[in-house]
């Protein structure tokens, strides 16, 4: 009744989660020790992404990892597997938790760092982790609610009055968003009796036309969708993410939404195909709502970071249409694929992530693939390129003391270096070659396309070029012009923290850490490309993860 | 062996430029403006690795080489270079040799003269790219990159806001016709199944025939006309004047301006001949020809009026592209050619005379002759290359046109009629810029005036006489030059044999009469200005001034919506949550058919009954109480309530949590409500509280009528069982509830544990840190507490 | 006994839903505690009322000799208890701490973050 024994390179899978909250604990333990907990903090997130880039490499050389807690038999225990959809996720959160926290060393005061700075990023970091690892939906909500509350913690670290407002609206909706989804994970309990991951997908499968898996189904959606900000539940992104410190909003910017995003596609899509083909056309008007009322919304702003917070928005609606391309029949073939892994997870070799990925698909689920594998992409790329874009912002707004688009300026004479980078991630969040954004919005226009939704396509070009323009005013605005007045003291933005002035050298780190990513994911894709398809098809066909789970048990 | 070295060779050129863009800040440090000399050399490499491939090209070869980028797309960083990408690639690097050694003299001690050698060095290696790329994603990945370049170069002048507001506005244009593009060449990939030029070249008739052919036409040439400047897309160009005379003299002659003409040339074997083809582009070509000459002619910045005057010869050249016979192609090309040699060559001149005489106001400039004389021999060659005198290249391109358009047909003579009128006005506007401010009498409130330096002439000569050489050895010219490069556009061979010598015919008649009436509008030219003035003020409106009322209504509309989406109020967001909440209760249960039978009366116990009673009394009593202590009580009382529900029905661990828990809350509810004195009664009137109370009974019912419809279901108690039966067994532990939540389930457990711990922290955090109603210094506890 | 649950979790999240909607961060405090009460009995009756006995196993038996109440469902609501409880006592010092800062529990005077008239973005370039 015991899962089989586990080699000491198994506990791989839980190390991401493991490092995360051991760091957090013993950092909060150390919380008075404020000078020490940068130099521990780093370290721990090098050892995090340390961790994730191997877990990374074992899942692309062997397949879908699981690892039973307690070495229960599935579906007994909790299991946590890891497929490459996850990988991909757990390492891009690591790879931008350590710039941030290279970043947080010189901009947090020692005030914040005693209540908990690094413990909160920590945890957070713990919670977004657990939440890409876990194969178990109870245990994604536990997950859920480790990275909100860390969330809360660094929202509200300061205690400036906008951050109090923000942190009211954030909190409560988002309450309401996972609680949301803990009751329909009760709902779902309640029809399958199952909590594992890769158990329901078998079980959901016997349950096709069933009315009430696609009510559960629509309320993962939505409580999912609230999560990633997707119109209309986005409300409250554009409401508190300025409120907080650079540092905190780049970090919920790449994690937070992705999060949602993330589950959204491990649970409507892979669990529930046939119900995820129902509700195509529904994410598709979302989706477009989503990138155009993100895109109208950064042209409204005149603060840059209320910008910014609006691109994270139409970003989530682009990985939406992503999630939109069924091509009619993808859902069906899905549910072929996970009934055919249902009958061969009794026991044989675990299937590889490549040997899934070479099997073939059934016509027709190319370019639920081709969508599925271009918002994986544009998700990663997101999470880099919004995190990197309010750190630049954060150094951007510190030297000209405002991060109002009326008061700053004169930043292109001032620090070229900053510009520069500057200049990479808006074009990169704009999706112009040769950065990052450029070849997710290529395969999700190609998959619109083929999908026989070329709206769909266009609504994505359009978005592009509205983010363009938005860019192109803030750089002219914020860098090109010369600062209209000198920085005025005490006005609404005037909330920079006065102590920990950063080092505008070391400040430049991250940002040119991050700068990597956004030149070479655009530059040379392929690797990526590869890897998303994977991830991809190991969505639309998850025998591989289902067998990851089963296949062990003997 | 051929293969490698043309690979070899060719990703050289391409790779120089943005080499040299990445040394040029340094070099500029080390040696100053003499960089200009080290960095031309890239360019200069270029070109002769490209004229290296010339004795293939022009017989007819076609030099091919590349990489696989994204194989998972069929993908490729693959290149063509036959006659069109040949000739156009060697415009490109050799007048952009002369551009960097130009702006080393003309900008010459700027504090940014470093970056400018390297937008300007990127500007090239991009274009190079555009027109050498075979494959449609390379080429487009170019294509863009062009213009996120010519965006800093445009912008060069940062502080100025005409700058910022000419980049902006050529990013958006040439930016969003771009992303049409991107379109049309994911259609051409995917539903024609053809990924390079090489393929859509091969393919004959394929695309012409598709039923996608309206929809890559429409967006082909939304990317074409926007980065070409047609009619009404052609503000961008004038404004992009705010840039420094070398990116002008760049943009506008060899570059920029012709990739979207390239383009046209590239596809037409592809998409051109259609009716749609030959109509729409010589309609676009022949109003944006007329309109662009007779603005050039109003304006008084000799900067600008050459300026117009390439929007009329993009406008020509569009023109010719429509036409799509043989003849107008071939003076397409030859016009192309001719254009990129005598404006590169003019825009340098109105930079010297700008830098001689620090105006460019017609009006203000005269009797430069004496002082500038370099400069003004070759203004003069350019200008006669322009106005299409013999022996130049402008020459033999005007022949050529004249000669395609002469047909007596409406269609023809329309377009001819359009050809001639505009080139006389671009022949007045010629000698406008290279002859006036030159003769006459020097005006005394220019300061002596001057040559500029050996950059600053070389340029603008070496253009004119190659202007000259071309028609005087004008079969070596069609041999290596526009002869391959006709042959390209066209899909076949064709032979060239236009000379410099005039032949008595129709096309050379048409010649003398444009330049008769040329000469009659310059030397009218103050009344044409007046004229043009008057008649564009009674207008009033033009595109330009719409770039602005389209940008500004563009951030009302994005306003006014944001504003009305995202109200800042709190009960707003929730009350659309709940109604997203409510629907997708009630919509997929409708229609998936999971609406719960009908429920029996339950049979309870007494007691249970009465729980039940008790928590519906507390809820109740929660919403109608007046004061917080029967708000707060009645809360308990339902909390109280749900305890003795789990102790009823077997679960004495939840009843005994439940108890605890609600308890704290109760207390520590009723702590802050009596410190903050707030009252939880809601004072609204009832017509406000009707709509919220409707929406949470429809919320409400929607929970309840749904988890009716699960719980009629059979259950499968797989995971309990397993649970009841190894408790004990493997787990050693009797209470079954208490060993799924240590051991079966463990991580939840740890889960929770970080969230109370984390808790904890940030209520630490929320209370300890303050920052006050008014007070910004932010105290800290660690100073202030021992 | 599952239809009764069935109904008083629907009031319970009526009511709760009903004081979420509320402009006074007080009253939608009061919800909250509602809300995760309606959700524990929701998950509690999503496992079935099969039967009453608590789930222990007797002392001398390696396993429970009858039917015993759903363990699971049990354990999951005794995890989100718990965690309810946590974001109920932070919403209600962040209430707390608003209160003292802004000056109002009504949501709709709390503009700090998202000022009433921000004024149109810059128009020029």
């Amino acid at each position: 009744m015991m899962h089989g024994a586990l080699a000491p390179s198994d506990y791989l899978v839980i190390a991401p989660v493991a490092i995360c909250l051991l760091f957090g604990a013993a950092l909060l333990m150390m919380r008075k020790r404020i000078d020490w907990q940068p130099w521990l903090a780093i370290p721990g997130f090098l050892l995090l992404f340390a961790a994730d880039v191997l877990l990374l490499l074992k899942v692309a050389a062997e397949g879908p990892q699981t690892m039973m807690m307690g070495n229960w038999k599935p579906p007994f225990g909790i299991a946590f597997t890891v497929d490459m959809l996850g990988a991909l996720f757990v390492t891009t959160a690591g790879f931008v938790g350590v710039a941030s926290a290279i970043y947080a060393t010189f901009s947090m005061s020692r005030t914040e760092r005693r209540y908990g700075f690094f413990p909160f990023m920590f945890l957070m970091m713990g919670g977004v982790s657990g939440a890409f690892l876990t194969g178990d939906i109870f245990n994604l909500y536990v997950w859920f609610e480790v990275l909100l509350m860390g969330s809360f913690g660094l929202l509200i670290l300061g205690s400036e009055r906008e951050q109090l407002d923000g942190a009211t609206k954030y909190c409560f909706l988002n309450l309401v968003a996972t609680t949301l989804f803990l009751i329909t994970t009760g709902y779902l309990y309640g029809v399958v009796g199952t909590l594992n991951m890769a158990d329901i997908a078998q079980k959901a499968a016997r349950l096709e036309n069933d009315g009430a898996v696609l009510t559960i189904a629509v309320l993962y959606l939505v409580a999912f969708g609230m999560k990633a900000a997707a119109f209309p539940l986005n409300f409250w992104l554009p409401a508190s993410y300025h409120t907080p410190r650079f540092v905190v909003s780049a970090l919920f910017a790449g994690l937070l939404t992705k999060v949602g995003v993330y589950a959204l596609i491990r649970v409507l899509l892979m669990l529930f195909p046939p119900q995820h083909a129902d509700l195509a056309t529904l994410i598709s008007w979302v989706a477009a709502l989503t990138m155009l009322v993100g895109a109208f919304g950064a042209l409204a702003q005149s603060d840059m970071r209320r910008l910014l917070n609006y691109f994270v928005i139409a970003g989530i609606g682009t990985i939406f249409a992503g999630l939109a391309l069924t091509g009619g029949e993808g859902g069906a073939s899905a549910t072929v694929s996970a009934a055919s892994a249902a009958t061969q997870a009794g026991g044989t070799a675990p299937m590889t992530g490549m040997a899934a990925a070479a099997a073939p698909l059934v016509p027709g689920s190319d370019s639920l693939v081709i969508g599925l594998s271009g918002a994986v992409f544009y998700a990663l790329h997101s999470i880099v390129i919004m995190t990197a874009l309010y750190l630049a912002a954060g150094t951007a707004a510190r030297i000209s003391g405002s991060s109002s688009l009326r008061a700053m300026g004169g930043l292109w004479r001032a620090r070229p270096g900053l510009a520069a980078l500057m200049l990479v991630f808006l074009f990169a969040v704009s999706g112009l070659p040769p950065f990052s954004g450029f070849w997710p919005k290529v395969i999700l226009v190609r998959g619109a396309f083929q999908a026989g939704m070329p709206w769909l396509g266009a609504v994505i070009l359009l978005t592009g070029f509205l983010m363009t323009v938005a860019s192109a005013r803030v750089f002219a605005l914020a860098f090109w012009r010369n600062a209209p007045e000198p920085a005025v003291a005490g006005g609404p933005n005037a909330g920079f923290a006065p102590a920990g002035e950063p080092s505008p050298m070391l400040a430049m780190l991250p940002l040119l850490i991050l700068a990597v990513f956004a030149v070479v994911a655009g530059v040379l894709p392929q690797w990526l490309v590869a890897l998303t398809d994977v991830a991809a098809r190991g969505i639309v066909d998850p025998a591989g993860y289902v067998g990851s789970v089963f296949g062990g048990v003997s | 062996m051929a293969e490698i070295e043309a690979t070899t060779g060719g990703i050289l050129a391409l790779a120089l430029p943005f080499v040299a863009a990445a040394l040029a800040p340094i070099l500029k440090r080390i040696i100053g403006a003499h960089a200009a000399w080290v960095l031309a050399l890239a360019p200069a490499a270029a070109f002769a690795i490209l004229f290296s491939f010339l004795p293939e090209v022009s017989s007819g070869g076609v030099v091919q080489f590349g990489f696989d980028w994204i194989p998972a797309f069929d993908v490729r960083f693959s290149f063509r270079i036959d006659g069109l990408a040949s000739t156009f690639g060697l415009l490109i690097t050799g007048i952009g040799t002369l551009i960097i050694l130009y702006s080393g003299g003309y900008l010459k001690g700027h504090r940014d003269q470093g970056r400018f050698f390297s937008f300007m060095l990127m500007f090239m290696g991009s274009m190079l790219g555009l027109v050498l790329a075979d494959d449609l994603m390379t080429l487009f990945v170019y294509w863009e990159l062009t213009s996120i370049t010519s965006f800093l170069l445009i912008g060069f002048d940062h502080e100025r806001e005409k700058a910022r507001r000419g980049a902006i506005q050529a990013l958006a244009i040439t930016g969003g016709g771009g992303l049409a593009l991107l379109a049309g060449f994911i259609l051409i990939r995917e539903l024609a199944g053809l990924n390079s030029m090489t393929e859509v070249l091969a393919a004959g008739d394929a695309l012409r025939t598709s039923p996608y052919y309206l929809p890559i036409f429409i967006l082909v040439l939304c990317g074409a006309f926007t980065k070409s400047a047609q009619m009404p897309f052609h503000v961008w160009l004038p404004n992009a004047m705010e840039a420094p005379t070398p990116v002008s003299a760049y943009l506008h002659s060899a570059t920029m301006v012709k990739a979207g003409v390239y383009l046209l040339l590239r596809m037409q074997p592809a998409l051109g001949d259609t009716a749609l083809w030959t109509t729409v582009l010589p309609a676009f070509g022949a109003v944006t020809l007329v309109m662009g000459a007779l603005l050039a002619v109003r304006a008084t910045d000799i900067k600008i009026t050459l300026a117009y005057t390439t929007v009329s010869s993009l406008g020509l050249l569009v023109m010719l592209i429509g036409v799509s016979t043989e003849y107008a192609l071939i003076g397409a090309v030859l016009y192309l050619i001719a254009h990129s040699l005598f404006k590169g060559g003019l825009f340098m001149v109105a930079g010297s005379v700008d830098h001689g005489a620090h105006t460019r106001e017609i009006d203000r400039l005269g009797g430069l002759a004496r002082h500038m004389p370099i400069t003004f021999a070759a203004a003069l060659l350019c200008a006669l290359s322009m106005g299409g005198i013999t022996p130049f290249v402008g020459f033999l391109a005007k022949e050529e046109i004249y000669h395609a358009l002469e047909y007596g047909d409406a269609y023809h003579i329309a377009l001819m009629a359009a050809a001639i009128l505009g080139n006389a006005l671009m022949f007045a506007a010629a000698f406008i810029v290279a002859l006036k401010p030159f003769v006459g009498k020097l005006p005394e409130t220019i300061d002596h005036p001057h040559e500029g330096g050996f950059t600053i002439w070389f340029g603008p000569l070496v253009l004119g006489v190659l202007g000259l050489l071309g028609a005087l050895f004008y079969e070596t010219y069609h041999a290596l030059f526009s002869g391959p490069m006709a042959s390209a556009t066209y899909g076949q061979p064709v032979e060239i044999d236009i000379s410099f010598v005039p032949h008595l015919n129709l096309a050379f008649a048409l010649s003398l009469a444009t330049i008769a009436l040329g000469i009659v509008i310059y030397l009218a030219s103050n009344g044409v200005r007046a004229a043009t003035s008057r008649f564009l003020a009674s207008v009033g409106w033009g595109p330009d001034h719409g770039f602005d009322q389209a940008m500004r209504g563009l951030l009302r509309f994005s306003y006014f919506v944001t504003n009305r989406l995202q109200s800042g109020r709190l009960d707003y967001y929730m009350t659309i949550t709940v109604i997203a909440i409510t629907a997708a209760l009630f919509v997929p249960m409708i229609l998936g058919g999971a609406l719960p039978a009908e429920p029996q009366m339950p049979q309870l116990r007494l007691p249970e009954w009465l729980v039940l009673a008790l928590i519906l009394v507390g809820i109740v009593a929660v919403v109608v109480a007046k004061n917080r202590l029967t708000a707060i009580v009645s809360l308990g009382i339902q909390g109280f309530g749900t305890a003795l529900i789990f102790m009823l029905l077997g679960a004495p661990d939840l009843s005994f949590t439940q108890f605890m828990v609600e308890t704290l809350s109760v207390v520590i509810l009723a702590l802050v409500m009596t410190r903050l004195k707030l009252s939880p009664a809601d004072h609204r009137p009832l017509r406000e509280k009707l709509p919220d109370a409707a929406l949470a009974l429809a919320g409400g019912a929607g929970f309840a009528v749904f988890l009716l419809s699960i719980v009629q279901r059979p259950f499968d108690p797989a995971l309990s069982d397993f649970f009841e039966e190894y408790s004990y067994a493997i787990a050693h532990g009797k209470n079954i509830v208490n060993v799924i939540l240590v051991d079966f389930r463990g991580v939840d457990t740890m889960g929770e544990i970080a969230v109370v711990m984390t808790t904890g922290l940030a209520v630490l955090a929320l209370i300890r840190i303050r920052v006050g109603r008014r007070a910004k210094a932010q105290p800290d506890p660690m100073e202030t507490t021992p | 006994m599952e239809t009764a649950l069935s109904l008083v979790v629907g009031c319970l999240f009526a009511v709760s839903l009903y004081l979420l909607l509320s402009k006074h961060i007080i009253r939608m405090l009061l919800g909250v505690v509602l809300l995760s009460n309606a959700v524990n009995l929701l998950i509690f009756a999503a496992g079935r009322v099969s039967s009453i006995a608590p789930p222990l196993v007797p002392e001398g038996a390696e396993a429970p000799l009858a039917a015993v109440a759903n363990p699971l469902p049990q354990a999951l609501i005794l995890t989100a208890i718990v965690i309810a409880f946590s974001f109920f006592a932070f919403l209600l010092v962040l209430a707390y701490r608003a209160y003292q800062d802004l000056g109002t529990d009504d949501t709709d005077e709390m503009r700090v973050a998202e000022p009433e008239d921000d004024g149109l973005p810059p128009l020029g370039y």
